[in-house]
């Protein structure tokens, strides 16, 4: 019932401790408070940007989230990102119980952007689950290749150098010649004239039995 | 074979036809409109000559005049000649320069036209003879490739290189599509090789020697943009545009002027090597 990376999404590099149930100081016998608590932080007190947290809910009616932010040194704030939000429309009834949830960013009060902890508040006031949790928390990065972010080039060539070449006459060259080696590179025989030589050589011995 | 066909279909009515209507086209020397149009059609010169239009805006030649004699001279050594001697067939060189000719009437972006004529060609070169068995084989396959390469005046490795790869052995029977391939790599190569010059041209600026750090920048950033990624075919060409666009290859040959090198230059030969060198990494070879 901890936070666990499932299988074919980059996971939070992250280091999850185990869902806390909240207790009264004092208190001999183990209550059920139905507030329980997981933390996330980086390790060697990395930071990312969390775009989206995707999960999946095992009895949990309301989340909350703090999140705690790269900032200024000193000691550093909590900021709540999420207030109880309700992942079961009526605590005591099956629906949305094992759902999967995914938050976004713009559904967050605050930025996320360089995160080094997350915290996960979770209440479940309903005495009917003795156990709610969350299950495969996972933060999927977005995977963007760098020549499509930078649709405006960077900088500018400062001086033209004197001798540089038209790069209008040189684009229009190579681009020409890029399609015509693609032409190329997407074709291929389609019939097979089977050869079965060994390095150019027909000789028995080297012919296998398979 | 159907074109053949259709051309001695065509030929064969012509010599019965013409002495037919001569007489009755001799005594109607006023000229009714209708019978030489008649004549025309039943002796087949509409049918000739239209398909020598089209093959002429098909193959759209310099000299249109030379490039029809040339047509018609075909078209009578291969019409009634073919029905009496099959046993006369010309000899190997001739079917190569025929195979030739027809091979290079259409731009190879002229997909359909393309094809037909490879077709053509490969009729003309597998014909059956008495001493032959029909099928192309791979000397004449790479005696076919070599004259390619030849007359589109492609430096000799290049050319190598390239057989290389796309070559038949001797004794091997080729299959239309291996032909076909062999074929187009080819000429898809000598445009390769002429559009290398031209940009050689632009990069040297007039000078005759381009300097050596600018041309390997820009073969560099095609060697970038070809090797790429294995997404599927828009986003290759998004990126290959991306990557080739002037602004990126400015600062490329930008950055490559800065370096603190001994500006060498580069001679058009080993431009051209290199060129093609990555042009040819990327025709599968024929297995």
């Amino acid at each position: 019932m901890s936070g666990a990376a499932g299988p074919g999404r980059a996971p939070l590099p992250c280091a999850a401790r185990a869902a806390a149930a909240l207790q009264l100081p004092g208190g001999a016998e183990a209550a059920r408070p139905g507030v329980a608590v997981i933390d996330l932080r980086f390790p060697r007190g990395g930071a990312a940007d969390v775009h989206e947290i995707v999960f999946k809910n095992f009895y949990t009616a309301f989340l909350s989230v703090r999140v705690q932010r790269a900032g200024p040194p000193g000691p550093r704030r909590w900021v709540t990102c999420l207030r109880d939000h309700r992942l079961m429309p009526s605590p005591h009834t099956e629906e949305g119980s094992q759902d999967y949830f995914s938050l976004r960013h713009h559904q967050m009060l605050c930025d996320m952007e360089q995160v080094t902890a997350l915290r996960f508040i979770l209440r479940q006031p309903s005495p009917a689950w003795l156990h709610f949790s969350i299950e495969e928390l996972q933060s999927p990065q977005k995977d963007f290749p760098s020549w499509l972010s930078q649709l405006t080039p960077p900088e500018q060539p400062a001086s033209p150098h004197g001798e540089l070449p038209d790069p209008e006459k040189v684009s229009t060259e190579v681009q020409q010649m890029w399609v015509l080696t693609e032409v190329i590179r997407a074709r291929q025989a389609a019939a097979r004239i089977g050869r079965f030589d060994v390095d150019g050589c027909y000789d028995v011995n080297l012919l296998s039995y398979t | 074979m159907a074109a053949y066909e259709k051309r001695r279909a065509a030929a064969a009515p012509a010599p019965a036809a013409g002495s037919g209507p001569a007489e009755p086209l001799g005594a109607a020397a006023g000229g009714e409109p209708g019978g030489e149009a008649e004549f025309l059609l039943r002796s087949g010169v509409t049918a000739m000559v239209r398909e020598a239009l089209l093959k002429v805006l098909e193959a759209r030649p310099e000299e249109p005049v030379s490039f029809l004699a040339d047509y018609f001279e075909r078209l009578v050594l291969g019409g009634p000649g073919a029905a009496e001697a099959a046993a006369e067939l010309p000899a190997p060189p001739q079917r190569l320069a025929r195979a030739l000719w027809y091979v290079r009437l259409a731009h190879h972006s002229h997909r359909t036209a393309f094809n037909n004529n490879i077709s053509t060609a490969y009729e003309v070169l597998g014909a059956s003879g008495r001493r032959r068995r029909p099928g192309v084989d791979g000397r004449l396959y790479s005696e076919l490739l070599r004259r390619i390469c030849q007359l589109g005046a492609a430096p000799q490795e290049v050319a190598a290189a390239l057989l290389r790869r796309v070559q038949c052995r001797d004794h091997e029977a080729v299959p239309f599509d291996v032909f076909r391939y062999g074929v187009l790599t080819c000429f898809v190569l000598l445009e390769f090789v002429a559009k290398a010059h031209t940009l050689y041209d632009v990069l040297d600026g007039g000078t005759g020697a381009a300097d050596k750090r600018v041309c390997q920048a820009v073969l560099h950033t095609l060697e970038e943009a070809l090797g790429g990624s294995d997404f599927s075919v828009p986003v290759r060409y998004l990126e290959a545009g991306s990557k080739l666009g002037p602004d990126c290859l400015a600062l490329a040959m930008d950055r490559a002027l800065q370096e603190r090198k001994l500006s060498a230059s580069m001679s058009r030969d080993e431009f051209l090597k290199k060129a093609t060198a990555l042009f040819v990494a990327k025709v599968k070879p024929v297995d």
